[in-house]
């Protein structure tokens, strides 16, 4: 383990600080010598990508010059595959989108049609939902973190991380009976009322993860003189272009703006519970890295609250046999592990729903990649990989 | 440097986009529905409300850009966010079999994707796109728009060119 002492300061701020794309030949002097770029195909089956994306790539020596991502190797048209279904059986499909956050697709899904049908949802249910989805924000933002690592060279910390992915499956897996396609929440409320011992459980898997976390995920990675220098600087961008290129989620925050859907947006119970929306200053990879860890623990915060504070009673709204709801559209927004997740679901009256259409942020800030790559080495696209944290599932519907 | 967030609470800050729009283009249907400015606009003056929301009323965030078919006519929504709690919810309607509309990538870049998106899946062109290439679907050989309604999901398909 690398303590603060071992951490060293590159000597040449400079380097880090210059726009990456001075590193550049101009296209004059590529003329006068002659000199070529490479075209080069990263993926689709690529061991150290992030599912099935394939980015074609311009290459001038070891600087990448263009990179277009090519995508569509998992597309299941799932929205097509809504319009023939009757408005519950999308659901189980919603947890094939984005499989990191799988409790968040169902949520935004539901209040879509909430939004629509205009039911009233039980206390208990709402903090049921939140308390599954903080938990699943946690599931995924430890893992990213672990990837990331994996992507720089270090091995140990995927192990950490996936071990807490285990815990929390397994406290899904009593809940809702899977591990990762949960089919959970339901419109109107959730399936089922928690298992009798399931708030102690978890809540003994807080506490514990709590006194952990500083040792496993931040004395062991901030430090480390392969992260900082892999990291920092390295897909840096001003608050004026991630919004421009419609970022959200930690890669935005970590550039200094303060967007959550959670606080700005609010939906479920959310504005009863006490949280603060984590920024960061430097808005590169280093900085998502940090944005992800403080949000862990913002997290822990809210779970805590929610099992404090969870009333008793129904689970399960009234919304009667069939689930038909008037012509009209309605729109469920959740703050998603990666950003903000729309649902917009268009309705012609009938038990099937005439449009769904998914916002999935995998997909949004995956434009950041044609931007912010070229300009950068090659073994960077590790790194901003790492930043923007795509999923497959997710940019692919 | 810090970006400037929108100020005044929600319903100052709904007014003064409702006004922004009305005095602009004259946009009088035009409705508060909850925390959402609704305008239902032409298709010539798309980039230009578009325009006015980023640049005079400060309306920064694209959220997303949904195409429903509505057989025979294609309804375009575009949701723009301000960050702070309010949204602008601009529909078009696009007439004909064969349909177009100014892009709006000039005035929000993040558009860029998602009118390939909607390119892909039901064949709207967006004139004056920097890019308009399929995103999901091959390339060559594949005629076919698979989100109108017109496309049956169990007809087997034709790749026309290959066999």
């Amino acid at each position: 383990m690398l303590s603060e002492e071992r951490h060293v300061e590159p000597s040449d701020q400079s380097a880090l600080t210059q726009p990456a794309a001075g590193r550049l030949v101009s296209p004059d002097i590529r003329d006068e010598f002659g000199l070529e770029t490479l075209d080069m195909n990263m993926g689709p089956q690529h061991p150290a990508m992030h599912g099935l994306l394939r980015l074609i790539l311009e290459l001038d020596g070891e600087t990448v010059v263009r990179c277009d991502p090519v995508m569509g190797y998992l597309h299941r048209c799932q929205e097509k595959i809504a319009e023939n279904r009757m408005y519950p059986a999308v659901i189980p499909l919603t947890d094939r989108l984005d499989y990191f956050a799988n409790m968040h697709n169902e949520h935004g899904y539901c209040l879509a049609v909430e939004d629509l049908l205009g039911v009233e949802i039980p206390p208990r249910a709402e903090y049921i939902r939140v308390l599954m989805c903080e938990l699943m924000r946690l599931a995924s933002h430890i893992p990213s973190v672990g990837f990331l690592m994996l992507e720089l060279g270090a091995f140990t910390p995927i192990l950490y991380s996936f071990r807490e992915r285990e815990r929390i499956q397994t406290i899904f897996e009593a809940v809702t009976g899977a591990r990762m396609m949960f089919h959970y929440i339901r419109i109107g409320g959730v399936k089922a009322d928690l298992p009798e011992d399931i708030p102690q459980k978890i809540w003994d898997y807080i506490e514990s993860l709590e006194s952990n976390f500083q040792r496993d995920f931040v004395d062991f990675i901030q430090g480390n003189e392969i992260f900082i220098s892999r990291t920092r600087g390295i897909a840096k961008m001003t608050q004026e272009k991630a919004i421009e290129m419609g970022v959200t989620g930690p890669g935005l925050r970590g550039t200094g703006v303060d967007f959550d859907i959670r606080r700005d947006y609010p939906y479920s119970i959310y504005p009863e519970l006490d949280f603060d929306v984590i920024t960061d200053t430097e808005g590169d990879v280093a900085a998502s890295y940090r944005v992800r860890i403080a949000e862990c623990l913002q997290s822990i915060r809210m779970i805590k609250q929610c099992l404090e504070k969870m009333p008793e009673g129904e689970v399960m709204g009234d919304t009667g046999r069939r689930i038909r709801p008037a012509e009209g559209e309605g729109f469920g927004r959740v703050e998603s592990p990666r950003g903000e997740y729309t649902v917009h679901v268009v309705s012609d009256g009938t038990d099937i729903p005439y449009r769904v259409h998914y916002r999935d942020p995998s997909f949004c800030n995956m434009q950041l990649l044609q931007e912010m790559v070229p300009g950068h080495y090659l073994p960077d696209i590790m790194p901003i990989m790492g930043l923007v944290d795509p999923v497959s599932g997710g940019w692919d519907k | 440097m810090a970006l400037a967030m929108p100020e005044g609470d929600l319903q100052t800050r709904l007014d003064r986009y409702l006004t922004g729009f009305r005095n602009g283009h004259g946009l009088e249907e035009s409705v508060i529905e909850g925390s959402a400015v609704k305008l239902v606009v032409r298709p010539e003056i798309i980039t230009a409300v578009m325009a006015t929301a980023r640049e005079r009323l400060g309306v920064r965030h694209l959220s997303f850009i949904t195409v429903v078919d509505r057989r025979g006519s294609f309804e375009v929504n575009y949701e723009l966010l301000d960050l702070r709690g309010a949204r602008v919810n601009v529909k078009t309607v696009i007439e004909g079999e064969e349909p177009v509309i100014d892009t709006i990538t000039s005035v929000y870049p993040s558009a860029n994707w998602h009118e390939r998106e909607a390119y892909d899946m039901f064949g709207v062109a967006f004139k004056g796109h920097p890019d308009m290439r399929r995103i999901y679907m091959w390339q060559d050989h594949f005629d076919h728009h698979p989100l109108l309604k017109s496309f049956e999901i169990s007809t087997k398909r034709t790749f026309e060119g290959l066999r």
